[in-house]
């Protein structure tokens, strides 16, 4: 074993470790901002380990989008709404943890046999890759075109959706402008927006 | 479709435009970058302060008559005049002067009343002290004159705007023959003992 | 194009020499770059300082620190110092360890970024095929230790101002992300070394401001946003308001985060070099010229020469925007808040598509001279 090869396994255990350990956080802790926190860490874990596996432009685009985008989104929701409260007990608790015990064994042993299936040897004479990213691009836009549009098409969807509801609502009356003067397009008159998430709810506790 | 492009190319324009006045805002900001710096090195180079700089108070026990009038005179009636009536003489004998220095905002009136001319504004403005009661001078600290700013072999003294010739702003590196805007005080004087009977006639 | 001098090669080539297996040798030789790397970053953060404070001064017409060193060069030297002795305090009910988590997050992907500044031919640590799409990717990484600093200070200040900066981190990526997009299109390749490559052989007629003037300004303003400078300083805000995520924090902590925002000012400005004006390249072809001389390009010293005036010209390059960046800060009143997110969705967001679309275009049309 040489140099490269004993910092590969050292690597591996410890990002294995690391993901694996922060998973655990992730699910154990009762602290929800902790529980956040150690997701970006079992992120940042698993770009580790496509980094081990030769694929960079992967683990980059992982840390990019899983990091620097989903995980803030979701600490931003966190924080915005974080209240300190403690879970009351539901009735019936027992139904939802079986529910969700089923399909995580389920899950489980769906991806136990995909292990298990999946000849791991190696071809001796695998071609050096030069440049994953190359290689990437040529199957996003030959074999996988259809999943790769697909996922564009989901973005589009969740950026209108996001568009629509960050959009003011806009009066949409003609007479209140007829013989006035016409409206300019995309100048629309607004409709005053009241504050829909002070109602009902008592003043955040931080 | 006319109308939205119109947008466009005003909103453009304006870009432009905020961009125009950024890069003018840059070249003024360069521009003082290349000026030479107003400042005075304090404790190296000191001002001469002018003559009408009012410092810190001056006080001269034996001209004193006790007459108050400094304290009537003060905004904030601030000298204390500690005397007592000397029977024999039949004159107030003055025991103790001060002014706290920490509430004064010399504004020299007591020093434009004083009937003796037993005060005077100095040119002292060192006044800090790690605790403000040190700024109540008494009479012994209010006679100690101040030390000149061109005496001092530490300091480099530099000329105060009122000293400067007209047009210069800055005191760094002057002639000493250059001569300061305006009359000197001698010449304002002179002119003053000449015209005033002119004046008076008048 | 000649390869320039390998370090590398060398370095482990003299130490084989020496009698070392080889595998030793390059264990030798491993940590040498990055500690190199750390120390260029650092000092570059000391010069930062110091000219901050030199040309700050200039402007409004101060001297500056004069009296620390030789023109005050070692005024940055006495703030680490400074800041080092000072108190390292935990506010009461904080949760330690995010507190001492959160400026760590912060610093050390600015650091790793370092990775793939080139300052020559084999001047990094490492040529990564993603190149610039690392620093874009680790550069996402700090709003999480800025949520982290704001949350962890037990504060509503502090995760206010830390979601007002996490919030303007995350908007300014994306046109970050499309002027750098714009580049890599042109150059076919992430790597920081193809891009600088590609703008090499005419000097400086071949760098790509020609190419992306717009793309330009998109990346330097986005970048000044990233950096926290001040037209878009609001995170911090000293004179309005409390430092925001950064309020509960002192001593080293606060050395933290505050050698991270230089270290992100330099980097960026090295990136501008990088990407848009030609990186290690002078504005005269050296090359084509020292072969008209009939220098050979194999000639060590030539090489050396070479190498030197790379570092040299990146550097002048980057410390140039420096130097912009700090007379922006005198000029350049601070914006508010929706008016940088308005900036940043509604401006710069638009411009850097047209600008992409625009460069995809050209690139169809003229791949002669937009690398087709
Ligand atoms: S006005 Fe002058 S003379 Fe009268 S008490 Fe004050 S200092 Fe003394
Ligand atoms: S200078 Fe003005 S404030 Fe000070 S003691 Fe004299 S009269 Fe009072």
């Amino acid at each position: 074993m040489n140099l490269a090869e004993g910092v590969q396994t050292i690597s591996f255990a410890l990002l294995a470790l690391m993901m694996i350990g922060a998973a655990l956080g992730v699910v154990l802790l009762d602290n929800i901002v902790y529980s956040a926190f150690l997701l970006g860490g079992v992120f940042i874990s698993i770009s580790g380990l496509y980094l081990l596996l030769n694929a960079d432009f992967v683990s980059a685009a992982q840390i990019l989008i899983y990091v620097g985008a989903v995980n803030v989104l979701i600490l931003f929701a966190i924080m915005l709404v974080n209240k300190r409260e403690d879970f009351s007990p539901v009735p019936r608790r027992w139904i939802r943890k079986g529910g969700a015990a089923l399909v995580s064994v389920g899950l489980f042993a769906l991806l136990g046999t995909m292990v298990v299936q999946t000849p791991w040897v190696i071809p001796a004479n695998l071609p050096a890759t030069t440049s994953t990213l190359i290689i990437l691009g040529e199957h996003f836009f030959s074999d996988y075109l259809l999943p790769f549009e697909l996922a564009s098409v989901l973005l589009l969807m969740a950026l209108v959706g996001a568009v629509v509801l960050a959009r003011r609502e806009y009066v949409l009356d003609d007479e209140a402008s007829v013989g006035e003067m016409p409206q300019l397009p995309l100048q629309l008159p607004e409709r005053p927006k009241e504050p829909v998430a002070l109602s009902g709810t008592s003043a955040p506790s931080r | 479709m006319l109308k939205f492009l119109n947008k466009i190319g005003d909103y453009a324009k304006e870009t432009l435009q905020s961009a125009r006045y950024i890069g003018q805002g840059l070249s003024v900001t360069f521009d003082h970058m290349q000026r030479r710096p107003i400042t005075v090195q304090y404790p190296y180079e000191k001002l001469i302060p002018s003559e009408r700089f009012r410092g810190r108070i001056h006080f001269e026990f034996d001209k004193c008559i006790s007459c108050e009038v400094c304290v009537r005179v003060c905004p904030i009636n601030l000298p204390v005049v500690d005397w007592e009536f000397n029977k024999e003489l039949k004159k107030k004998q003055l025991r103790h002067y001060s002014i706290d220095f920490g509430v004064c905002i010399f504004c020299a009136n007591c020093v434009e009343y004083c009937p003796t001319n037993c005060l005077s504004v100095t040119e002292e403005y060192e006044l800090s002290t790690y605790d403000r009661h040190e700024l109540n001078f008494d009479n012994v600290a209010m006679g100690r004159l101040p030390y000149k700013v061109t005496d001092d072999p530490m300091v480099t003294p530099i000329r105060e705007f009122a000293y400067l010739p007209a047009g210069t702003l800055s005191g760094h590196d002057l002639p000493a023959s250059a001569q300061r805007a305006g009359d000197r005080p001698e010449d304002v004087a002179k002119t003053l003992k000449t015209s005033s009977p002119e004046q008076s006639e008048d | 194009m000649n390869s320039g001098i390998d370090l590398q090669q060398s370095v482990i080539e003299i130490l084989s020499n020496l009698g070392l297996p080889p595998g030793v040798a390059k264990l030798v030789w491993l940590p040498l770059p990055m500690v190199l790397m750390l120390v260029t970053a650092v000092l570059g953060v000391f010069t930062g300082v110091w000219l901050e404070r030199k040309i700050s001064a200039a402007a409004q017409q101060r001297i500056g620190p004069e009296y620390i060193g030789p023109l005050g060069i070692l005024a940055p030297a006495a703030d680490g110092l400074k800041l080092l002795f000072k108190e390292d305090i935990t506010p009461g009910n904080a949760d330690a360890v995010l507190f001492t988590i959160g400026p760590a997050l912060v610093v050390i992907p600015v650091f790793l970024s370092y990775l793939v500044v080139p300052f020559g031919q084999n001047m990094l640590i490492s040529d990564l095929s993603i190149g610039v799409f690392l620093w874009i990717a680790l550069s996402s990484i700090a709003p999480i230790g800025l949520l982290m600093s704001g949350y962890a200070s037990n504060n509503k200040y502090s995760l206010l101002g830390g979601l007002r900066a996490a919030a303007q981190s995350i908007s300014y990526e994306i046109p970050l992300a499309l002027a750098v997009l714009a580049v890599v299109m042109m150059s076919n390749s992430l790597s920081t070394i193809d891009i600088v490559n590609q703008q090499s052989g005419y000097g400086i007629l071949g760098w790509n401001v020609w190419r992306q003037p717009v793309g330009l300004l998109l990346f330097w303003i986005a970048a000044l946003a990233e950096c926290e400078r001040l037209p878009f300083d609001l995170p911090e805000a000293e004179e309005e308001i409390v430092a925001g995520y950064q309020t509960e924090y002192s001593g080293m902590k606060f050395a933290l985060f505050y050698i991270g925002s230089y270290v992100n000012l330099v980097l960026s400005a090295l990136f501008v070099a990088i990407l848009y004006f030609g990186g290690w390249g002078f504005p005269v072809p050296l090359e084509q010229v020292a072969s008209l001389l009939g220098v050979s390009e194999t000639n060590a010293v030539f090489q050396v020469v070479m190498a030197a005036i790379g570092i040299v010209t990146t550097l002048l390059k980057a410390y140039f925007f420096i130097f912009l960046a700090i007379l922006l800060r005198w000029t350049v009143p601070r914006v508010r808040i929706d008016q940088l997110l308005d900036l940043g969705w509604k401006f710069l967001l638009p411009v850097g598509l047209a600008n992409l679309l625009l460069t995809a275009g050209l690139k169809l049309t003229f791949p002669f001279a937009f690398g087709g």
